[in-house]
């Protein structure tokens, strides 16, 4: 009679197993021998995420100011919504590259944290803007120098030289050209306000929506 | 009798002037001598019922943020190694781009309006979400749910909006407003949900018994194609 029993949970239970929905499927046994990535490079890398994001939301800010009627800088608003959309992307390849490294199977929802809220969010004149873009830029860089720094050498004596040469030959170089561009939209703007405040920002303005 | 048509008259060139704020500024600005001494003009884009509206607009932006970002997290869950879903780090990653976006487009909407950005505001049951730990590393179809009510949510606060700017007062009624959220927003989130929806009930059957991991593998084949 026992057995009997025992056959009777056995053939439902299995015929319920049958029946349910198999949701989570196990974890597979990969070798973790190319995993070298190390901890310092990584911790400096998924912060480096936060920082291209919170750059985003810097410039969405000044999208958001200049795309205000009592300002009225469309020009202005483009680019700065355009460089919002690409510091997202450089948060979106960092994010790719790790993923190429074999990292960020854990700690994921804890990447991108809800901190990212823009400080500034009026200004001035157009000039200032593209000046605290510069000063933004300047800092973004300056960042990236230091995630190149630990990852090279510091403090485990592991240079990373893949994601060194990534990060200096892709990010570092859009950095550079970037920050040459602002540096000059800033020279030619200031010296079109020198005698032609209004007017000067204005053309300037409808030249940045070509 | 004569005694009404005065009142009457004069209410309306009462009425007429207020509707004429930035004519009259302008008109007494322009015969200031002194430049610095006038008060600013009062020109703005501003009309109808944009002011009432503006903070529930403000907060909708600041959701779809939130919201992108979450989506973006879930589309990386699903892109290691170990997840290996290509099809599913797309789905996640179309939710993200598409969230994104629509936070700038209605960011250029608020301002088109008269109205400003305000990136600190989001709702009360929103921010109550930060005393529990998130997570978005989730299974296959888990993930699919909590998008389907996450994006069910950002329809019924485009309806809540719709509902606000269409308030059958004089003061609240503003059709453009409405128009522009449905154009923009509402029926675009039909079509995410459905689809969402569609996949669950797919799942739902595909997941069932023992070829519940190779039904997944060729789900997500099928994600990476649509
Ligand atoms: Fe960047």
């Amino acid at each position: 009679m026992k057995s009997f029993v025992f056959v009777v949970f056995f053939v439902c239970a299995t015929a319920f197993a049958a029946e349910q929905l198999q949701c989570e499927h196990k974890k597979v046994d990969v070798p973790k021998d190319w995993l070298d990535m190390v901890d310092p490079c990584v911790e400096k890398m998924r912060g480096q995420i936060q920082e291209e994001l919170k750059a985003a939301m810097q410039y969405m800010a000044m999208g958001a100011h200049f795309s205000r009627d009592t300002i009225n800088r469309p020009g202005f608003a483009k680019l700065f919504f355009e460089a919002a959309s690409e510091e997202r992307q450089h948060a979106i390849k960092l994010i790719s590259y790790l993923l190429m490294r074999g990292e960020l199977t854990s700690r994921v929802s804890q990447l991108i944290r809800r901190n990212l809220v823009p400080k500034l969010t009026s200004w001035p004149s157009g000039v200032a803007a593209l000046k605290d873009a510069l000063r933004l830029e300047a800092s973004v860089t300056k960042k990236i120098r230091d995630v190149i720094i630990v990852c090279e050498s510091n403090p485990t004596q592991y240079n990373d030289y893949h994601l060194v040469d990534y990060l200096t030959g892709d990010f570092l170089d859009e950095q550079y050209h970037g920050q040459r561009d602002l540096a000059g939209k800033v020279s030619t703007l200031e010296k079109m306000m020198e005698k032609h405040g209004a007017l000067g920002e204005f053309l300037f303005d409808k030249k940045l929506l070509d | 009798m004569k005694a009404f048509i005065v009142f009457v008259t004069l209410c309306s060139i009462a009425f007429a002037i207020e509707g004429e704020y930035c004519y009259t500024d302008v008109v007494r600005a322009c015969q200031t001598t002194n430049k610095l001494s006038t008060s600013p003009i009062n020109c703005t884009a501003k009309y109808g019922a944009i002011d009432a509206v503006e903070e529930g607009l403000q907060k909708y932006v600041n959701h779809h943020f939130l919201r992108s970002f979450e989506y973006l997290l879930m589309s990386t869950h699903f892109a290691n190694y170990e997840k290996n879903r290509p099809g599913f780090e797309k789905l996640f990653r179309g939710l993200s781009d598409g969230t994104w976006h629509d936070a700038i487009e209605l960011i250029q909407y608020i301002t088109k309006r008269g109205g400003k950005m305000n990136f600190d505001l989001v709702s009360k049951e929103v921010k109550e979400e930060e005393v529990s730990e998130p997570n978005f590393e989730l299974y296959e179809l888990s993930a699919i749910a909590k998008a389907l009510d996450t994006h069910k949510r950002l329809a019924l606060e485009a309806h809540m909006l719709h509902s606000e700017a269409a308030r059958k007062t004089s003061k609240y009624h503003d059709p453009e407003i409405s128009s522009h959220l449905e154009r923009e927003f509402m029926h675009k989130h039909r079509d995410i949900i459905r689809k969402l929806a569609g996949y669950t009930t797919d799942l739902n059957s595909l997941l069932v018994g023992p070829d519940s991991s190779l039904s997944l593998y060729l789900f997500d084949e099928y994600l990476q194609k649509e």
